[in-house]
């Protein structure tokens, strides 16, 4: 990233933040500033767990109203605005999917896993690309299977189960692999951040 | 693959950085999840184990290709969040239509459905007085009443749990549930956030009760808020222990 991409993703982000404080000290005008930098990413993120556009829109409604509500919960000093709202989105999106509203599994095992990694996104910017860097590099340091686990747990919010009988194993199985993993993954990105 | 990635993980062989990693990740489910999101609430270097997960895993959502939902849907979340910050002023009017309505859905008991007819009488939001002002901040309880059917295994019998958003109150019915006099059961929501749980009290067998809700509670009330029921020692949980075993779960809808 050169020096002044570097600084237009700054910006981004301090706006953001900006936004969310405001919205936060009950500036209801916040609202739309934070949905116009963030719908694209988060309604990607509902549509790629929910699988079903309707689903996701209205998970995604429900992101934003919540967020309204309690826009409060949002600590600037500890997290990234984008990676705040994103893992806020994709755990709405997850809830939805297990409360049986959603038939869910909406794609399938196949499909799920080819994206590529690091596609280059409008609003990608506002991450922090040295963290994104890390997660990466410590997932390709695990064993093949079990990172496509991880990623289809991550990802299309697969329970245990689920991923125990695609991968047609026993269940203890595959939740010992996805822990081994997250061990794994624990101590490389500890290790990363030490360094 | 290397050995250790087959080395089986029991259940009780996990440390408290682990389990959070498999909250962050999704797959904990239950009773587990329950417990996960239960002690995080009471416990804030567990919550902090939890926040390290989901900042490191966020960037993993930057694989994911953006998509543009309709244009309709910043409409539609403006509209709900005015008709939210506007508070119950419009929405008494039609009460009366809507209460026929409820009537009709099978989440609410006859009985709650006449404490509402009451609470539609006697309630504040009928006073125009009494109506919230536009101007304060984001009110935080839902527009229209919240219900939610929470079936007790395969006895047939259940919980109908509605939110009353013109009282503030949850009407809490458990006709045909009876004591078993070593237990009890204990009912909880399940905030959005998944900052852990928040306790909706203990269920008082055979009658519908009315509960009043504090502020922290009322603003996690909403459309698709999960709800379960644990089994306690008598009186409730006990304070600094996890909740007892799940044994009920129900999602409150709009009606």
């Amino acid at each position: 990233m050169t020096n002044s991409s570097t600084q237009a993703a700054d910006v981004a982000r301090e706006r953001l933040r900006d936004a969310m404080v405001r919205l936060a000290a009950g500036d209801s005008n916040a609202l739309e500033e934070i949905y116009n930098a963030t719908h694209v990413k988060l309604f990607g993120i509902c549509f790629r767990i929910l699988g079903d556009r309707k689903e996701a829109e209205d998970a995604l409604q429900d992101v934003y109203v919540n967020l309204w509500q309690r826009a409060d919960r949002y600590d600037p000093t500890r997290a990234s605005p984008i990676s705040w709202l994103a893992t806020f989105a994709r755990n709405r999106a997850v809830d939805r999917l297990r409360t049986g509203k959603v038939r869910g599994g909406a794609v399938p095992v196949e499909e799920a896993n080819p994206l590529p990694d690091q596609a280059p996104l409008a609003d990608a910017m506002l991450v922090d690309a040295e963290k994104s860097a890390q997660v990466h590099t410590c997932l390709s340091t695990l064993d093949d299977s079990v990172r496509e686990h991880i990623r289809g747990a991550f990802f299309d919010g697969f329970t245990y189960a689920q991923m125990a009988e695609a991968a047609d194993v026993p269940l203890g199985t595959m939740k010992s692999w996805i822990r081994r993993g997250l061990q794994k993954l624990r101590a490389c990105l500890e290790a990363g951040e030490a360094a | 693959m290397s050995n250790a990635d087959n080395t089986p993980l029991a259940d009780g062989e996990r440390d408290d950085p682990m389990i959070a990693g498999e909250w962050a990740l999704g797959v904990l489910e239950g009773e587990e999840l329950l417990n996960a999101r239960a002690k995080a609430a009471n416990d804030p270097s567990f919550a902090a184990l939890k926040q390290w997960w989901d900042a490191r895993l966020a960037p993993l959502t930057d694989e994911v290709a953006g998509m543009e939902p309709s244009a309709d849907l910043w409409p539609r979340i403006k509209a709900e969040v005015e008709s939210l910050a506007n508070g119950s002023g419009a929405q008494v009017i039609d009460l009366q239509s809507r209460l026929r309505r409820w009537q009709w859905t099978a989440g609410i008991t006859s009985v709650a459905a006449a404490v509402l007819a009451t609470l539609m009488v006697l309630g504040p939001g009928t006073e125009p007085g009494a109506l919230p002002s536009p101007t304060q901040t984001p009110q935080l309880a839902a527009a229209d009443p919240l219900v939610a059917q929470v079936p007790i295994g395969d006895t047939g019998l259940r919980l109908d749990v509605t939110y009353v958003p013109e009282t503030e109150q949850l009407l809490v019915g458990a006709i045909g549930l009876t004591a078993d006099g070593v237990h009890d059961h204990e009912l909880w929501l399940v905030r959005p956030d998944g900052e852990g749980v928040q306790s909706l009290g203990v269920i008082v067998p055979g009658e519908v009760r009315a509960v009043d809700l504090g502020d922290d509670v009322i603003g996690n009330m909403g459309d698709g808020v999960q709800v379960l029921l644990s089994r306690e020692p008598l009186g409730g949980k006990p304070e600094g222990v996890d909740p007892g075993p799940i044994v009920a779960e129900g999602v409150l809808s709009e009606v």
